[in-house]
């Protein structure tokens, strides 16, 4: 008796909403499917693999950090990766997307085109964890240029000034937050990282070399007096293509060979 | 979630835990209700050398990130890599006449131009034109984009809008003197 | 614990690092056919905090290398276009434009055993392909004396007979 009643009941409110309810058109996922490249220590006997995260766009956020971190959160909290400040100043998040070298937090997702994306940790360096490269030789290369300021002279009393044109050379090069897009998208970085510096670290020995307060030129310069160093360089330009600053590290290199041909 | 402790978590734990030591120091007050979960984790004592040990036995383990197969075709790379392939190619061509030549010369068989021109002339005009594209095209491409690196060598032309409009130059020189050349 | 160090391969494969730091787990076989010199794990020498060792400078193996490589293509490029143009060369011109040409060749084969054959790796292969380079361009210098004196226009004018089918 009460099955029929509360039966009738609902059925009855169901004819009432159906009457008052707006047509709302049916929810529509738009799915996008992300790849992405997993390799854990804890299996070393596995090989590195790609895994398949289907995400519906409409609950993703606009850039390929925030559909990482979706993953991360929602579905699969081992993925690891490297992020901090989400607007591309931290370098943090740099791998290759889609085939590029770019930063996570500052590349778009289409989320009209249907294509799959493709995730992969930075190209030819040693994978600590799924998008977390080792960089420890990178930074041992960024060490080694010296990047500081070393003059004979004494220390101003107050600030150590250098003319408007001196300090316009230095812009788009100081702006280089060592992401390691450029290195690393580098077939000679790839073949010989041990040996060759890569376009990241040698921009910033350019950026020390022009300095006008800076008196290590000559040293500096000496650094990179070998086959290895600096001329494995062969002007392929991949890293100035890649640079997700905008900034020019082929150039800079080109500069340092201009600027020694004659030594 | 819990921290997997790979060598640079595992010195930062050696770290808190001596920062912990010290704060037991002084007195600290418990909430007599609080109820403590059972940590799992256990902290080890280990010097320097050994915390470097065991980094360079994960980088043992560390496989290398895929490269060449995975990056995007890119016109900076594949028209450097197009130098590179026709550089030796050609180099390889030079070297093989000339030592040829040299060969003929000490063994005694010295190598005459006209039967190389006979061989030449009785081969069918598709394989011949086929034979000179092959010759002419890497060797004008690999001119011209040697010019294109000239002028790169001397500080010009640097910015990724002109490297990409002198490589589409490149290889329209390449297109039209290249027919031209195999047409000679 | 050891797995969660990312050290070993199954966890009942003890002593740790007795097993995981294997010499032959360090060589990393660039070829097939060839022994190369084992690198370290992650190309990384010292400590995290060593900045990388700089080499000694050699201004023979840097810059001027450099710009000799660099004088020598802008000294070759009017020398290859011309005959083109003119349609005729001689074998004194040529001559020169060979020995450049074959400097050129010699510079580009040198910085592909730079390349893809770096000491570092393959130690006594890198020195035996240098050598081998050298003493092939040795030869190929003496075929380059033997097409100049055998041919009129040299070099240009061998390519142009088989190229235009002329015997003259």
């Amino acid at each position: 008796m009460l099955s029929i009643k509360s039966g009738l009941r609902t059925g009855l409110s169901k004819v009432i909403l159906r009457t008052f309810a707006t047509d709302a058109p049916a929810y529509e996922p738009n799915y996008k499917n992300f790849k992405v490249y997993r390799w854990s220590p804890d299996h070393p006997e596995e090989k590195p693999h790609m895994q398949d995260f289907n995400l519906d766009m409409n609950e993703t956020g606009p850039m390929m950090l925030d559909a990482l971190l979706k993953i991360k959160n929602e579905v699969d909290p081992t993925l690891t990766l490297r992020r901090s400040c989400r607007e591309g100043i931290c370098g943090s998040c740099a791998m290759n997307i889609d085939g590029r070298n770019t930063l996570a937090c500052i590349t778009k997702i289409n989320k009209t085109d249907g294509k799959e994306v493709k995730i992969y940790p930075l190209p030819h360096m040693y994978v600590v964890r799924d998008l977390v490269p080792d960089l420890t030789l990178f930074y041992q290369q960024y060490k080694s240029i010296q990047p500081y300021l070393q003059t004979s002279k004494p220390p101003p009393e107050k600030e150590n000034l250098q003319t408007i044109e001196d300090r316009k050379k230095l812009d788009g090069l100081y702006e280089c937050i060592l992401c390691a897009c450029c290195s690393t998208s580098c077939p000679s970085y790839w073949w010989n990282q041990q040996e060759y510096l890569g376009p990241a670290v040698l921009m910033q020995a350019y950026r020390w070399m022009i300095d006008s307060r800076d008196d290590a030129t000559e040293a500096r310069k000496q650094m990179l007096q070998n086959s290895m160093s600096l001329y494995r360089c062969h002007t392929i330009m991949n890293c100035s293509r890649t640079c997700p600053k905008g900034l020019n590290p082929g150039r800079a290199v080109a500069a340092i060979k201009k600027s020694m041909a004659f030594e | 979630m819990f921290v997997l402790p790979t060598a640079r978590n595992y010195i930062r734990l050696a770290a808190t835990t001596a920062c912990r030591r010290a704060s037991l120091l002084r007195p600290v007050v418990v909430p007599a209700n609080a109820v403590f979960a059972k940590r799992h984790i256990t902290t080890v004592k280990s010097s320097d050398s050994q915390e470097q040990s065991i980094l360079v036995a994960q980088r043992i383990n560390r496989p290398l990130s895929p490269h060449l197969a995975i990056y995007q075709k890119q016109l900076t790379a594949v028209l450097s890599g197009l130098h590179r392939i026709t550089g030796v190619a050609l180099a390889g061509g030079f070297y093989a006449i000339t030592v040829a030549f040299a060969a003929g010369s000490i063994l005694g068989h010295p190598i005459d131009p006209a039967t190389l021109v006979d061989l030449a002339s009785g081969l069918p005009a598709f394989v011949d034109y086929s034979l000179k594209a092959i010759v002419a095209f890497p060797f004008v491409f690999h001119s011209v984009n040697g010019i294109r690196h000239l002028i790169w060598d001397a500080g010009s032309q640097l910015t990724i809008k002109d490297v990409y409009t002198t490589g589409y130059v490149a290889l329209a020189l390449t297109a039209v003197l290249g027919v031209w050349l195999i047409v000679y | 614990m050891l797995t969660r160090l990312g050290l070993s391969v199954r966890p009942a494969l003890a002593p740790v690092l007795r097993s995981t730091i294997r010499p032959t787990s360090q060589i990393a076989y660039r070829s097939l056919f060839i022994k190369t010199i084992p690198q370290p794990p992650g190309n990384i020498i010292g400590t995290v905090n060593d900045a990388y060792a700089t080499p000694p400078p050699k201004v023979f193996a840097g810059s001027r290398h450099w710009t000799f490589e660099r004088l020598v293509t802008i000294g070759l490029t009017p020398l290859v276009v011309a005959p083109f143009i003119t349609g005729t060369s001689s074998a004194p011109i040529d001559a020169v434009m060979s020995s450049l040409l074959l400097y050129h060749c010699f510079a580009g084969f040198e910085n592909c055993i730079a390349d893809y054959i770096p000491a570092r790796v393959f130690g006594v292969w890198h020195s035996a392909a240098l050598g081998l380079l050298f003493f092939g361009t040795v030869i190929a210098g003496y075929g380059i004396y033997v097409i100049e004196t055998t041919n009129n226009e040299g070099l240009f004018g061998l390519f142009k007979k088989i190229w235009t089918k002329q015997k003259n």
